[in-house]
Formats: structure tokens, C-alpha cells, sequence
């Protein structure tokens, strides 16, 4: 992660097999729930194949609709990469290799039993994993630092959400139209 | 009507609703999930989902695959397909279509605005993401300072792999559990 926002992505469009085998080792190695934050550095950080802005407005856009906030990302993004086809392509990948990983450990559960080492090893894996999240979210929040408005909305939304616990679509109903309206000002005055 | 076949749409009848209602994450879904397979439909028993869920937290992967395994309980391998796809199906393509939706508008003014506008939003939302899975997680305190040392590493160190950064983190936990046993 470069101090430089990702502002243009590469020219040439990936190929579906490029995009099933990018999501596929995306699936099978975003532990801890942080799918946003892996898919960032993987496909936008790595391969500069969305900017900056589409991951970011996937990201909003995935959340405010049902379903999971990771794999509905995943949809938005394989539909910017390859349309229905992308879209297909990326989610199969996504959950194809998860599926396998959660019933061979339920199959070895039901043989094995359950060891306290393998609890203490996700609990490490679990807390790198957040570090990711998080280096992730204040990345993307350094890269606008300059203007104000941005970052007080990035602020009470993290307040909002993430430590007073408030519903999550509510909050984001509330500021999302101060944000845009920001936005559309910032616009104008860039214009004018 | 073969009992399998059955059982194969009552899994699709009970996760196809629940993945149009989970707006906003899945934690909502889990007390569903529970009340379905344990208390209406006996496809697992306390015990086994507690199992379950357990087992589901411990595999890499966006969400739930909560629902895989109850699908795997009550179905078997057919069983866990039909509940993947009937929990991400519905959601998936609804999403979908919303990005077609999204996408017609490409290139407007308010295109712009919007997509501009909710950057800091989602920003936001990712480091809250941080913080709720910080907040149920088992471990104590060694996660929130291992978490925190992660955070820093990967900032001052842009070009760290994120894997070698889990490899370590694990190892160094289940070093710790070891000598703690």
C-alpha cells in the first residue's frame, strides 16, 4: 500500500480465467471476514484492475444491499471486469474454494474433535487479518486527506457504525446525501 | 416426491428468504439460521450448530458458511450446495442488476457525485468492519495488541505481504497457546 491513491486502472481487461483464478485465491485466503480489505490489496493495489473510486463506491453500494457486504462487492466488481459473464466467473471463484475448506473441516471435526492449538492459531490469523482491515481503511482515508469534509464524514461513520453500534442503513442514509452534497460543491467550485 | 429432493427444497424455501433479508451483514442472519435448522426444521441440535458455527469462523472465506454446513447436516454434499447458493443466489443477482442500473449512468454529473460522495462512507464502514470483528472476537486483549501491532506493520511496511503477516500472527499465537497448555 503506496501512499498514492489508485486514480487509473490498466487498459487491458482481464480474461475470465485471469478473474476466476484472481477471486478463487482471494476466497481461499481472506480469513477473519475482511474480504473488503484483502480484495483491495489484490485487485486494486496488485493488478490496478479497478480505481480507487469503483472499489469504493462497491463497497457502499455492497453493503446497503442484502446479502454479504464481501461477496456482493465481488459481484460489482466482476460485472465492471467482464459484465454477467465477470460477475458469474468471480463469485463462483469466490465461494467455490471456501465451500471445500469449511466441509473438510467439518468432516475432520467429526473425526478429530476440536484441538485448542488450531483455536489459538485463527486467533493469530484472526488479529493480522484485522490489522489488514484497518491499515486498509486508513489508507484510503490518508490518500484524501487533504480535504476536510471527506474525512469528518469518514469520522462519523466510524463513530456512527463501527463504536456506537447504531443501525448501519440508517446512518447511511443520514450522511450519505451530506457527503454527495459535499462532493457536488467540492465539483462546482473546482469548475468555477 | 423422494425425501432428499424434499429436504433439498425446504433448505432452498428457508435461505432464499433469508438472503433477501439480511440487509446489513450477516449477524442478523445467525439467530434466523439457528430458529430454522434447530427449532422448526431439526436438522441440527444446539449442540451441532454451536459446533457449526464454530467450524464456519475457523474457514477463510466472505460471510457466512454457516449455511453450507447446515445444508451439509440435513443433505449432505448436495445439501450444502443448495443452501450456498440459495443464501447468495437471490442477493447476488439483485446486487447485480443494481450495477447495470448504476452502470447506464456512468459518465453524469450526478454519477460522479454519488460515487464521490459515498468514498468516504465506505471508508468508513471498512474500518467499522475492523472494529465489530474486534469486538466479538474471543481472544482478550493479545488480539486487540496484536491487531494493532498488524495495523502498524502494514502501514509503515507498504510492501508486506498480508499472508506473511497471518503466517506470522498465527504462528505466533499458537506458539503462545502452546506454552501456556
Amino acid at each position: 500500500m503506496t501512499e498514492q491513491g489508485i486514480d487509473v486502472r490498466s487498459h487491458h481487461r482481464p480474461r475470465l480465467p485471469a478473474i476466476f483464478a484472481a477471486f478463487f485465491w482471494l476466497g481461499v485466503t481472506s480469513f477473519g471476514g475482511n474480504t473488503a480489505a484483502w480484495l483491495y490489496h489484490q485487485i486494486v493495489r496488485r493488478r490496478h484492475w479497478v480505481t480507487d473510486a469503483e472499489f469504493l463506491s462497491g463497497v457502499a453500494l455492497g453493503r446497503i444491499t442484502p446479502g454479504s457486504g464481501g461477496v456482493n462487492l465481488t459481484v460489482l466488481i466482476g460485472q465492471r471486469l467482464g459484465d454477467s459473464r465477470g460477475a458469474l466467473a468471480a463469485v463462483v471463484a469466490l465461494l467455490s474454494g471456501p465451500l471445500a475448506i469449511v466441509l473438510a473441516l467439518a468432516i475432520g471435526y467429526a473425526r478429530v474433535g476440536w484441538s485448542p492449538a488450531l483455536h489459538a492459531v485463527l486467533d493469530g490469523i484472526a488479529a493480522a487479518a484485522i490489522g489488514l482491515t484497518f491499515a486498509t481503511g486508513l489508507t484510503l482515508l490518508r490518500w484524501r486527506r487533504v480535504e476536510i469534509g471527506p474525512f469528518v464524514i469518514t469520522l462519523a461513520t466510524v463513530l456512527c457504525v463501527g463504536v456506537l453500534r447504531w443501525p448501519m442503513i440508517p446512518v447511511i442514509l443520514c450522511l450519505a446525501p451530506i457527503s454527495i452534497g459535499l462532493a457536488l460543491l467540492a465539483r462546482r467550485s473546482a469548475d468555477a | 416426491m423422494p425425501d432428499d429432493t424434499r429436504t433439498l427444497l425446504t433448505l432452498a424455501l428457508v435461505f432464499v428468504p433469508l438472503s433477501l433479508l439480511s440487509i446489513g451483514g450477516g449477524a442478523s442472519l445467525l439467530a434466523d439460521m439457528e430458529y430454522q435448522s434447530v427449532t422448526v426444521h431439526g436438522w441440527t441440535t444446539p449442540r451441532e450448530f454451536a459446533d457449526l458455527f464454530a467450524i464456519s469462523r475457523a474457514a477463510p472465506g466472505p460471510g457466512t458458511m454457516l449455511s453450507t454446513l447446515i445444508g451439509w447436516k440435513a443433505a449432505g454434499w448436495a445439501g450444502a450446495v443448495t443452501a450456498t447458493v440459495a443464501l447468495y443466489l437471490p442477493s447476488s443477482l439483485l446486487v447485480y442488476g443494481a450495477a447495470r442500473l448504476w452502470g447506464r449512468w456512468r459518465g453524469s454529473v450526478w454519477h460522479s457525485a454519488i460515487e464521490r460522495g459515498l468514498a468516504p462512507i465506505a471508508a468508513g464502514l471498512i474500518l467499522s468492519g475492523g472494529i465489530a470483528v474486534l469486538r466479538v472476537s474471543p481472544g482478550g486483549p493479545a488480539i486487540w495488541i496484536a491487531a494493532a501491532a498488524a495495523t502498524v506493520l502494514l502501514l509503515c511496511w507498504p510492501r508486506l505481504h498480508p499472508l506473511a503477516l497471518f503466517a506470522a500472527g498465527g504462528a505466533l499465537f499458537g506458539l503462545a497457546g502452546a506454552i501456556e497448555l
